[in-house]
């Protein structure tokens, strides 16, 4: 009976383990694999860790991880240690309230916090601006910046704000437990109360300190909610590096950087946890050895009179050295002239990012934005904080009526030349005073011929009950209420009340009947590559990309007409960095950047010579034609396009409404 | 002597109201103004709309806790009764999965239980599937895991488990042993000793546990995302997509935040009453 037990315990433990790293083995093991999937091996290399050196946005945001959570762990260990002590001395019911406002961060979910952070500090900034212009008005010795922005001080305040917590839980209990009267003790036998502090309260409370130190820092690194909401656009913690490749595909780099830091970790634990074995061996053998003899030699002193100076002498050169470190950060960051880029997912040919980094000395802080209306959300809540950003057509309408784009200097941006006249002028910015084109290209129906034997040729695909649990739908509301208004045949840009309840009705009538297997934006490639999914709506050069790891898959413009878009640069309202912008935007304007970019993302470029020059280009790169069937679904002829509808921006109200259909849709 | 020391809380005081309390009045007057900036009512007036939202996230939350208390409290009660040196390998192996960004497990969840994933793979070549096919008469390519609900629960399970087993072991290693053998030697068989003395002890420990499991899952959109393919919103999603996704109405996202912070409070409050009171009952 003892011995069943027994063994059934053991057996349960090693089956929980099994479950927490059965996914942690996979992604090592993955790391290791040739090819880029995660669920197909096709041979080892270390090619992933060689690229992962070599990816600067990889490594940037480890260092950004890394940077915030050892600087928010040592501000918070040292400050919650001293509050925790603070609360110890309050009396019970001032202790109390406090104590119980200091659990909130860790009552409260993470969202609202991150929401809570970010509403702050947006209000803050707009209260900061007004002070700022004020304070310059009156007087002219300091010059104060009038704009603030999320950023790295942001994230390392919220950081903080969380960790202290965790450390004041793990030090108040050590508190409470050490009897006190050693401290009246000490006092009494002619110690300071600084002296008290060192020589009594620290030593005691010593181990909650560093278990504390260590809660905080792991929850800093696995932190990705309130980092979110809170560390705007110029700085990208690792989580959300990752959250960002999670919606399309995770590069291997990504398991390369975790099996690095995951052995890391397990190499310091293990050192930590040997050293703490062999110490606690010695200590039952002979009880007065715990401290090593230089620890005991430095304590005594620091005891003597002048080991206070050496006390202090340290702390101060401490307190030098980060400020020094936060000094140099900065100092960094600002010396070199950046420029935030904000655009669509697997929508750059990256190393055109680097050539532009090399030729103009100018960085590149390269982000991504789900959909135009998460972009939306992220400028007008402040979290986004870029210069240049990509929408598509009816969003730059609205961002110019909501005033929030600058007027770019055409001088500037030689290459504007360039484009296509068809392509400028157009009516979401017709008299061109913002906005450079990027990429244009269609929507249609994405299908794995495997699973759909019969060829889809309308948006009905999209809600029809015999394709249940295997149709993707956008997670979108402009693209996926379009899906439904051309299948009924109405207009993408109608207002009328009736014909968009009807559409959503389609749309809620299909996903109760279980027609969607999700809801999705980029994660559409890694469901239609692997055959998760069999249907999707989604944009025809992504299905381009899709075709290169997938042959099965087929692309059609529905016959009831689509959606054709236009994705433009533009510069938002007061950038920063405008002049940096503007030679982003010549530099993606030009031919060959265009002809590159082409090559890698498959949307047709707004550049007339880059688009009439790519067939020659693409047998010059492969040796092999492109075939034309692909170029047409890259860049559709003109009575595919005749066939399309572009959308237009609606008024308030009818965006009010789609906002509330959509949350509608999500319940 | 004590004054002086308590001086060293006033930092974090400020610290405090500047960024906890102050944010949080942020949200809620943001719940309480219209898009214009005026007081309005309004956002609370539609919450009834989201009730099901409130339902399907607090059920899955509970589910997931239930699951990790499950299976959480034995391992730690397990953990406690090996040597120390399992122990300690036993608690650096709880710890280490946190070090590896909990979006990455869950993306390597998604390649696991994916419609051609690795389990399904695995089960249709050892022939489960065409087995299940026969014996039920369906005429299934897969078992479909992923974008379900069970994987969103999965997801918090695996994520957050490690809150649940942390602070129970942690107070089960502390457990007076002579309270053990004192009940034994009073008579109690060890079922008893376990129900009458080390439960109860272990009470302060379960419900810090609870609590450290059901926030984050009821407030997460990540692992709901990405595991539940977004087609059921949970609370988390709903707060994420009025302030940062596709339907942009901040007023409403502070409206619901609000709403969900009070229902988690009030939750964890009236728990810790009932808990200190059965601490306390024990005691006596």
């Amino acid at each position: 009976m003892k011995k069943g037990n027994f063994v059934f315990n053991r057996v349960f433990t090693v089956l929980v383990f099994l479950f927490l790293y059965a996914p942690i083995l996979l992604l090592i093991v993955f790391s290791f694999n040739k090819g880029n999937s995660n669920i197909v091996w096709s041979g080892f290399s270390l090619d992933w860790y060689r690229k992962l050196f070599s990816d600067r946005l990889i490594m940037q945001s480890v260092y950004t991880t890394l940077l915030v959570s050892l600087l928010a762990t040592a501000i918070a260990t040292f400050a919650g240690t001293f509050a925790a002590i603070g609360f110890h001395a309050l009396r019970r019911r001032s202790r109390n309230v406090l104590t119980t406002v200091n659990n909130i961060p860790m009552m409260n979910a993470d969202i609202v916090t991150g929401v809570a952070m970010c509403l702050f500090f947006v209000a803050f900034f707009g209260l900061w601006t007004d002070f700022a212009v004020w304070f310059n008005g009156i007087q002219d010795v300091i010059e104060l910046p009038t704009r603030l922005t999320l950023g790295f001080g942001t994230l390392l305040i919220a950081h903080v704000s969380f960790n202290i917590p965790y450390v004041i839980l793990s030090v108040s209990p050590k508190l409470r437990q050490m009897d006190k009267n050693l401290v009246d003790a000490a006092m009494d036998l002619g110690c300071t109360w600084m002296q008290a502090f060192w020589k009594v309260i620290l030593p005691e409370i010593k181990p909650g300190i560093i278990s504390g130190a260590l809660t905080a820092f792991t929850m800093s690194v696995d932190d990705f909610i309130i980092s979110y909401f809170t560390a705007g656009s110029s700085s990208s913690t690792l989580a959300m590096t990752i959250y960002g490749m999670t919606k399309k595909r995770v590069t291997p780099e990504i398991n390369a950087i975790s099996t690095l830091l995951f052995f890391t970790v397990l190499l310091l634990l293990v050192i930590v946890n040997v050293r703490e074995a062999r110490l606690e061996r010695l200590g039952k053998q002979q009880p007065a050895v715990r401290r090593s003899p230089t620890v005991e030699k430095l304590s005594a002193a620091l005891s003597t009179p002048r080991g206070k100076w050496v006390r202090w002498g340290g702390t101060a050169s401490l307190a030098c050295i980060f400020v020094a470190a936060v000094a140099l950060l900065t100092g960094a960051t600002n010396a070199q002239p950046v420029v935030n880029v904000c655009s669509w997912g697997e929508y750059i040919d990256e190393s055109l990012i680097t050539q532009f980094e090399e030729e103009t000395g100018i960085i590149v802080n390269y982000q991504t934005a789900e959909s135009n209306e998460a972009l939306y959300s992220l400028l007008k809540s402040g979290a986004g904080d870029y210069d240049v950003v990509t929408p598509s057509d009816y969003m730059i309408s609205q961002l110019i009526e909501e005033d929030m784009l600058e007027e770019l200097d055409y001088s500037n941006i030689p290459n504007f030349q360039l484009i296509d006249d068809r392509f400028k002028n157009l009516p979401y910015d017709p008299e061109n005073k913002y906005t450079v084109p990027y990429a244009w290209g269609t929507v249609g129906i994405i299908y794995n011929t495997t699973m759909i034997e019969e060829p889809i040729t309308s948006w009905s695909a999209m809600f029809d009950t015999q394709y249940a649990g295997n149709v993707l739908m956008f997670r979108n509301s402009r693209d996926a209420m379009a899906t439904a208004l051309l299948y009924l045949g109405y207009s993408l840009n109608t207002t009328d009340e009736g014909e968009l309840r009807e559409a959503f009705q389609l749309l809620a009538d299909a996903k109760k009947n279980g027609v969607y297997q999700s809801f999705v934006m980029d994660e559409i490639y890694q469901k239609l590559e692997g055959g998760n999914a069999a249907i999707g709506a989604y944009y025809a050069g992504d299905y381009l990309t899709m075709l290169e790891n997938n042959e099965d898959l087929a692309f059609v413009v529905p016959e009831e007409g689509s959606n054709w878009f236009m994705d433009a640069m533009c510069v938002l309202k007061d950038a920063p960095h405008k002049a940096e912008a503007e030679a982003w935007i010549n530099f993606i304007a030009s031919t060959d950047a265009s002809l590159a970019n082409m090559d890698y993302i498959w949307y047709a470029s707004p550049n007339k010579e880059a688009l009439e020059q790519y067939p020659a280009y693409y047998e010059e790169e492969y040796d092999e034609p492109l075939d034309p069937e692909i170029y047409e679904i890259m860049a559709a002829p003109a009575e595919v396009l005749d066939q399309c509808e572009a959308y237009l921006v609606l008024p308030a109200e009818t965006r009010r409404l789609y906002n509330t259909l959509w949350t509608e849709l999500g319940i | 002597m004590k004054n002086k020391l308590s001086r060293f809380a006033i930092p974090y005081v400020i610290w405090m109201a500047l960024f906890v309390v102050a944010p949080i009045i942020m949200v809620v007057v943001y719940a309480f103004s219209s898009a214009d900036g005026g007081f309005t009512l309004d956002n609370f007036s539609n919450m009834g709309t989201y009730a099901v939202v409130f339902g399907r996230s607090f059920k899955l939350a509970f589910i997931a806790t239930v699951i990790c208390l499950a299976i959480g409290y034995p391992v730690s009660y397990m953990m406690s009764k090996e040597g120390p040196g399992f122990q300690r390998i036993a608690m650096v192996l709880i710890m280490l999965p946190m070090w590896i960004n909990f979006l990455l497990r869950t993306y390597s969840w998604m390649s696991i239980l994916e419609n051609n994933g690795l389990l399904n793979q695995l089960f249709r070549s050892i022939g489960l599937i065409s087995l299940y096919n026969r014996v039920f008469g369906t005429e299934l390519q897969f078992f479909p895991m992923m974008n379900t609900q069970g994987a969103v629960v999965l997801g918090m399970v695996y994520n957050y488990l490690p809150f649940m087993i942390l602070p129970i072991y942690s107070v089960i290693i502390k457990l007076d042993n002579s309270l053990i053998e004192a009940a034994r030697d009073l008579g109690a068989n060890s079922i008893n000793v376990f129900r009458r003395v080390i439960l109860p002890l272990s009470f302060p420990g379960i419900l810090s546990g609870i609590t450290m499991v059901f926030v984050p899952s009821v407030s997460t959109f990540a692992i709901s995302k990405m595991l539940g393919g977004g087609t059921e919103m949970i609370l988390g999603d709903l707060i994420e997509q009025q302030f940062l996704g596709g339907a942009y109405n901040p007023q409403l996202g502070a409206a619901i935040s609000l709403v969900m912070m009070v229902i988690v409070v009030v939750c964890m409050v009236v728990m810790n009453r009932f808990g200190e009171g059965e601490e306390q009952a024990v005691m006596l």
